[in-house]
């Protein structure tokens, strides 16, 4: 790469020019002295200054010594090499002489214009040119590297500039992407009612181009999507773009809007400013482009998260709210047939988890799956289906028919499979049925949700016990599923317990739920126990007549593991609750127990399950009589030869493989209670459908884990992103519905009353929907084209382009930040967009203004300059305010015939037409008033302000505070830039003004181009303005791309790493640290080899070579250190 | 809890009854209360208008005097607050004047060691956030029930230098008085506008007016006594209210309290001990339907 052209002592030839820059370096800079100083410097044979070395006489001037003494390199010392480098480059290059032999000093950013006293500034501005003289004696020629131009095109923003650009780009025959990322494109013009002066409707000369967009074959339109990421230079970007999932396929949609008008959810729609709702899936306004439905979608809602059996509560709560029972019904059918039993009996993990639970309380939703299965079954006593039509040929064998084996045997009936219910006792049902009674589970709901399954098809066989899986085997069997669960009774092993009289509680609950005779009448009856079983056993020893049921628990209330709501209800009707005791022994006369010794504890250190552990006090012991004692202590597995084959744990638990269920028999699985020890209901029937499907998996050849049983394809969304939303307000929840005591006494009856639709409505109203959609499959079952996929990702794309222009707008002044106007405290209070939504015929009043309470208002008020030219919030005047103010004060006037009242400080109104217009509104009686709003508040002085907002002001042009009252207060909100304009600037590495407005190369001249070569900007996003504004700079970006696209190449800085192969010893350090794979390893000479070519001159291999045998054209290390020496030397 | 004590000048004239009532409620509560020995005057908003520096310089003694007593500072009086609040913003933040005055203290012996200065707090603060409105309940003897309170701030505990509650529409006090059992107004617009400081004694038109302003909108929305935290404040809205009435021509008189009066109130203390004995009886709360 050498090129240069010494002679002579081997010193080239210097020549040095030092600027005047008129006086912005010759003011502070004693430039002829400078220029004298440098005449001193080794090897500079001329130095000259000259008023201006950048215009013409000044370049010839340089050209001119090249050609006439010999020279051989050239310093000018002026302004910074960003703006006259290449221009200096250029004219020694006409000379004949190679550009690179060429350096620039900068004495104006880096000197004159920061040094006040003029001695130190022409001190730094001779060091500064030593440096430089010293410097350019290393420079080598270098040629010019060019880079072929990718001629693709992104735009990133759908507003009317990004539309305009794209559409100019496209015309010209270029292919463009462009990316935005709400549903439909048009971006806040979209909003508007009607655009000053000419009070064009805006979705009139809008919808057209948009329509344009999205039917340009050159456009290559991307919605509800995002730029990610964005790597590389100019003429060159890899660029990634997250395109949202819509949940709906674009191609099939027809924007009917039939999904939309079912939808369960509705929430306040940003796009209509929060005045107005919309569904969870919806187009935001009638003439969105793309013209297709979108689902929003966020996360996973904590109660579908957290529940075991993967039912989604969002779902069947959102359709309730809509009144829609029977479809809310058959959404919960499709994930458990054991409706009605849970709507008694869960205990309800999702009401745990719901986020309403952080305000006045959890949504009841329990009790609302139970008024479905209730409302349902009253008119359904049977269900609509029958068997499936195809039946596969594979038999499953379901042992055990608690919740766990209906739960399997219904999913996998549904499947086709042939199932086979075997069950121990006279009745399905298992632990539903044994140990639940009736006040809690009435039987005959437990007996409609068998029918659910059983009207599948499944073959039951009651009475049946099986004695081992060889049994099963032999009858032809491909897959068992085991749920036997754990319904043996616990025992306390202690003296007496064999006596009659002491029983196990599930020996107890048996007999009263299978309604056999018991009569307890002037009984007295111990309970031992804490859990939910003993309780059970206690209320229903009371109804079946016992004088006194006392229960026993060795911990106290706070420890007891049982519901509390059973708690409390045992206590209210009579149960008797002993705490910190424990029984010892049974004391017996003629085999049959006559009375209970019992000790009192108390408690001392936690045990290994944190609780803490109960400790007997010596000398505490007493006695108790009692005619019947249960022992309610715990379950356990029922011991059975069933086993034998199979791995258990410690606990005698059948052992599992958690994700699949599978046994250590292959064709076997197990789940429920039998799995897990004693747990709840629910995680049984999650266990059903694992197993369901982990057997489908196998029968179907498809091998068990090949596709995981996963729940959830979300993460679960954070309550406190729900709350931040808002867009709620506190209610109340629902009271307790329950028998009175009185009525309890003797029977069975239900205890929980149900409710009614209205109270279910109102509750399931109070939902959040936490994500959204609730997946309440409603959309799906009216779209006739079948558009509707919820399983649709989101998608990764990447692509490449050669050049990019950002147009992403701009967000409005937050009006709550001003409290002295009372945005947010007094509801008639309204910023100027929401105001524009209104206006808007197709707005959420279709176009009809009226006060928050329906008033028609007859009095309004336009604050300007609402967080705009105000030091507290933005300084800078946002352009556009007072033109849409006058336009706003036309319209409102149009609508409502009020006196509408103008304030101003300023009236800017600089566009074409735009005087015109103002005088306009002058003659239709607007008021004026010059001066800046102090107050918007409501207390009254006189009667004439009582119920109004009255405007304080200082009016400047008569020169007193005035107090105007008024119904309804317009704020003019200034522009921003939008939330995250810091993240998309950093990643197109982009400069931004103090405000955070995109930054343009140069304020005059180049106002669309970036600092970041190949990247441009147009719009509200590089500074307020409007309509026509955004529209010249779009078009403005678009020929600033189009001209380098179409010159085809970039010149690119020979700034590329080389190598001295002299020095380099094949480490093979830098090769690994190439991001451009530019760097090879020649294994003849044993030596690193580099693409030129590839390089991008990052300079890691530089840094990084331990022989420094790497150097860089441009900032080799011996120019920089001669750089350093130089201004050392006369410093 | 201990603090050191600023009554500053009005709390032990004019606003004796602030003192006495604020220390009946801290007694009860158990904060002990330890008046800084020899403070000076802390130049309030009148000396504040003619040499500022000079103001603070006067204030500073008092923090280097509570400095030495090794506890934070409560005081009650609005201007008194602000200016010691002032003096320890310019030291942290080792302004010309922060140092000056640091200079000055130093060279009349009383040395400030600036990064440790003691906490200025009102006692409003001090019952809600550092006691906390829980514990103070539980002293709570008799309702409130025949006030229906507007609260009034006044403007310089909010502004420009107390960031614990909102600059306009600040809601400490209406918390506390809530949850002893009075019942607020919730939308008094005027919380924070002026009183008119001193205006009430140089212009007396000026500062009638303000006051006038403040009284008729706390009757407008209904209220039947104000509860201040403002010594000024106080006696700005109490002592004109004949002259008001007789230039406006409207009933716009009520009883004014301190906050710390009716604290005590509730607290069952005597109307002695809260200096109420000569404050006039509130009128009857207008039903609902009248307002």
């Amino acid at each position: 790469m050498n090129g240069g052209n010494g002679k002579g002592n081997g010193i080239p030839k210097v020549g040095v020019y030092i600027c005047h820059c008129g006086l912005n370096i010759a003011s502070t800079v004693r430039v002829e002295e400078v220029a004298e100083f440098a005449k001193g410097l080794l090897g500079v044979v001329v130095a000259r200054t000259n008023k201006y070395v950048c215009s013409d006489p000044g370049q010839e001037m340089i050209q001119k010594d090249i050609q006439e003494l010999g020279l051989e390199r050239v310093v000018v010392a002026s302004c910074t090499p960003l703006l006259h480098e290449q221009t200096f480059r250029k004219t020694v290059e006409k000379a004949g002489l190679n550009p690179f032999l060429f350096h620039m000093v900068n004495i104006r950013e880096d000197d004159s214009w920061v040094t006040v006293d003029p001695d130190q500034a022409t001190a730094k501005a001779k060091a500064l040119v030593a440096a430089g003289v010293h410097r350019v004696i290393f420079h080598e020629g270098l040629e010019k590297r060019r880079e072929a131009i990718n001629p693709n095109v992104l735009v990133i923003g759908g507003g009317i500039a990004g539309i305009t650009a794209a559409l100019t780009l496209a015309d010209s025959g270029k292919k463009v992407t462009l990316v935005e990322r709400e549903p439909t494109i048009g971006g806040m013009m979209a909003k508007f009612d009607k655009t000053f002066p000419t009070l064009d409707c805006a979705a009139c000369i809008l919808t057209p181009k948009m329509g344009a967009a999205a039917s340009h074959p050159n456009i290559r339109l991307l919605t509800y999507a995002e730029v990610k990421d964005v790597q590389g230079y100019i003429g060159n970007f890899r660029v990634k773009i997250l395109k949202k999932s819509r949940r709906v396929i674009e191609s099939k949609c027809t924007g009917c809007g039939e999904c939309s008008n079912v939808c369960s959810v509705e929430f306040a729609s940003a796009f209509d400013e929060y005045l107005g709702r919309r569904k969870a899936i919806y187009k935001s306004f009638a003439q969105a482009v793309p013209n297709v439905y979108t689902i929003e979608k966020i996360g996973t809602s904590p109660c579908t998260y957290t529940c075991p059996a993967g039912i989604n509560p969002n779902g069947y709560v959102a359709l309730t709210s809509q009144g829609k029972f029977e479809e809310a019904f058959k959404l919960v059918l499709e994930s458990t047939p054991l409706v009605g039993s849970l709507g008694r009996a869960c205990y309800a993990p999702c009401e745990e988890e719901c986020t309403r639970g952080e305000l006045e309380g959890t949504v009841r939703i329990r009790r609302l799956k139970r008024f479905l299965a209730d409302q349902y079954y009253a008119t359904h006593p049977e269900p609509e289906y029958g068997p499936p039509p195809e039946e596969k040929r594979q038999k499953v064998a379901i042992v055990g028919s608690g919740p766990a084996g209906l739960t399997a045997a219904f999913f996998l009936r549904k499947k086709g499979y042939r199932v086979t219910l075997l069950e121990k006792m006279g009745k399905l049902g298992g632990m539903l049925r044994m140990a639940i009674p009736d006040y809690r589970l009435p039987k005959d709901v437990l007996d409609r949700d068998i029918r659910n399954i059983t009207a599948l098809g499944v073959e039951v066989r009651t009475h049946c016990e099986v004695h081992s899986l060889e049994e099963l085997q032999n009858e032809g069997y491909d897959a068992i599923f085991l749920a036997t669960g754990t319904h043996a009774s616990r025992m306390m092993g202690i003296e007496g317990e064999d006596l009659e009289g002491v029983m196990g509680c599930m020996e107890f609950l048996t007999q009263v739920n299978e309604h056999r005779p018991i009569d307890l009448t002037g009984k007295r009856v111990l309970v031992i126990g804490g859990g939910n079983a003993a309780l059970d056993s206690a209320r229903a020893a009371l109804r079946l007549g016992a004088a006194e049921v006392t229960l026993q628990y060795r911990r106290s209330r706070a420890e007891m593991p049982a519901f509390p709501e059973e708690i409390d209800a045992a206590e209210k009707e009579g149960v008797r609750l002993s705490f910190l005791t424990l029984a010892t022994r049974f004391l017996g006369e003629g085999g049959r127990v006559r009375a209970v010794q019992s000790i009192e504890m108390q408690l001392g250190e936690p045990d290994d399950t944190g609780r803490r552990r109960p400790i007997p006090i010596p000398g505490s012991e007493f006695i108790l009589p009692v005619d019947l004692a249960i022992v309610a202590i715990g379950l356990a597995p029922v011991s059975s030869p069933l086993l034998s084959a199979l791995h258990l744990t410690k606990e005698r638990t059948i052992l599992v493989d958690q994700e699949t269920l599978q046994t250590n028999v292959p064709y076997v699985f197990a789940g429920g209670d039998a799995v897990l020890g004693p747990s709840i209901i629910v995680n049984a029937i999650g266990h059903g459908r694992r197993a369901a499907h982990s057997i489908d998996q196998m029968l179907s050849g498809e091998g068990v884990s090949r596709i995981p049983f996963v729940l959830h394809k979300k993460p679960v969304i954070s309550k406190s992103e729900v709350l931040a939303r808002g867009g709620y307000q506190l209610a109340t929840s629902l009271p307790k519905k329950e028998l009175p005591v009185e009525e309890r006494i003797g029977n069975f009856r239900e205890v929980e009353l149900p409710l009614t639709p209205e109270e279910a409505i109102q509750d399931a109203r109070r939902c959040l929907h936490c994500s959204i959609c609730s997946e309440c499959h409603l959309c799906q079952t009216v779209c006739q084209p079948k558009a509707i996929d919820y399983d649709l990702n989101d998608e990764e794309l990447e692509i490449e382009v050669g050049t990019i222009i950002v147009a992403t707008g701009f967000k409005t002044f937050s009006a709550t930040r001003i409290p002295q106007y009372g945005y947010g405290r007094f509801p008639n209070v309204y910023t100027s967009l929401e105001v524009e939504r209104l206006i808007n015929s197709s707005g959420p009043t279709q176009g009809e203004v009226l006060l928050r309470d329906g008033r028609k208002p007859e009095r309004i008020g336009i604050i300007h300059c609402v967080g705009s030219r105000d030091v507290n919030y933005n300084e800078y005047c946002s352009r556009v305010c007072c033109m849409y103010s006058l336009k706003q004060a036309h319209l409102l006037k149009e609508r409502t015939g009020a006196e509408i009242y103008n304030f101003y400080i300023d009236m800017r109104t600089v566009g074409k037409g735009y005087e015109k217009f103002y005088r306009r509104l002058r003659e239709e009686g607007i008021h004026f008033i010059r001066g800046k709003v102090g107050e918007v508040s409501d207390w009254a002085i006189t009667p004439e302000e009582e119920g109004k907002l009255v405007i304080r002001v200082e009016d400047t042009l008569v020169g007193t505070m005035r107090r105007i009252p008024v119904d309804m207060v317009v704020l003019s909100v200034g522009l921003e830039p939008q939330k995250d304009a810091e993240e998309i600037r950093r990643m197109l590495n982009l400069s931004c003004s103090a405000e955070g407005f995109f930054l343009e190369r140069h304020p005059k001249l180049a106002p669309v181009s970036t600092f970041t070569d190949g990247i441009f900007i147009a719009g509200a996003c590089q500074n307020p303005m409007d309509i026509p504004e955004a529209v010249a700079q779009a078009g403005a970006a678009a020929s600033e791309a189009l001209a380098l696209v179409d010159r085809g190449y970039v010149e690119l800085e020979p700034n590329t790493a080389f190598l001295r192969e002299e020095i380099c010893s094949g480490c093979r350090v830098c090769i690994g640290l190439c991001p451009y794979n530019a760097i090879s390893y020649d294994e003849t000479k044993k030596i690193a080899r580099f693409n030129e070519v590839l390089c991008k001159g990052c300079g890691s291999c530089v840094a990084a070579c331990p022989s420094a045998a790497v150097d860089q054209h441009l900032f080799e290390n011996r120019q920089i250190l001669k750089e350093l020496e130089g201004v050392l030397r006369h410093v | 809890m201990k603090f050191a004590y600023y009554p500053g000048c009005s709390l032990k004239g004019t606003s004796k009854a602030y003192e006495a009532s604020m220390q009946a409620v801290f007694r009860r509560l158990g904060i002990d209360l330890l008046e800084i020995p020899d403070w000076n005057c802390c130049g309030a908003t009148v000396y504040m208008s003619v040499d500022e520096a000079q103001a603070l310089l006067m204030a500073s003694r008092n923090i280097a005097l509570a400095q030495r007593m090794g506890l934070d500072i409560v005081t009650p009086c609005s201007a008194c607050y602000l200016n010691l609040l002032k003096v320890t913003k310019e030291i942290q933040e080792n302004s010309p004047l922060g140092q000056r005055i640091c200079a000055a203290l130093e060279k009349s012996g009383l040395g400030i060691a600036a990064p440790k200065l003691p906490a200025v707090k009102h006692p409003l603060q001090v019952l809600t956030d550092d006691y906390g409105v829980s514990k103070i309940v539980t002293q709570v003897t008799r309702g409130l029930k025949e006030f229906l309170l507007v609260p009034y701030y006044g403007c310089l505990l909010v502004r420009p230098l107390n960031h614990r509650d909102h600059p306009f529409f600040p809601t400490k006090m209406d918390f506390l008085l809530k949850s002893i059992g009075a019942d607020v107004v919730p939308d008094y617009s005027l919380k924070t506008k002026c009183c008119g400081g001193t205006l009430t004694g140089t212009v007396e038109e000026i500062g009638l007016r303000l006051n006038y302003l403040l009284l008729k909108e706390a009757r407008r929305k209904g209220g039947n006594a104000i509860a201040t935290v403002c010594p000024l404040c106080q006696f700005n809205l109490e002592m004109y209210q004949k002259k008001i009435i007789q230039k406006y021509r409207e009933p716009v008189s009520m009883p004014i309290y301190y906050f710390t009066q009716l604290v005590g109130l509730s607290f069952g203390i005597g109307e002695g001990e809260l200096g109420l004995r000569r404050t006039p009886k509130v009128q009857e709360r207008p039903s609902a339907a009248g307002r």
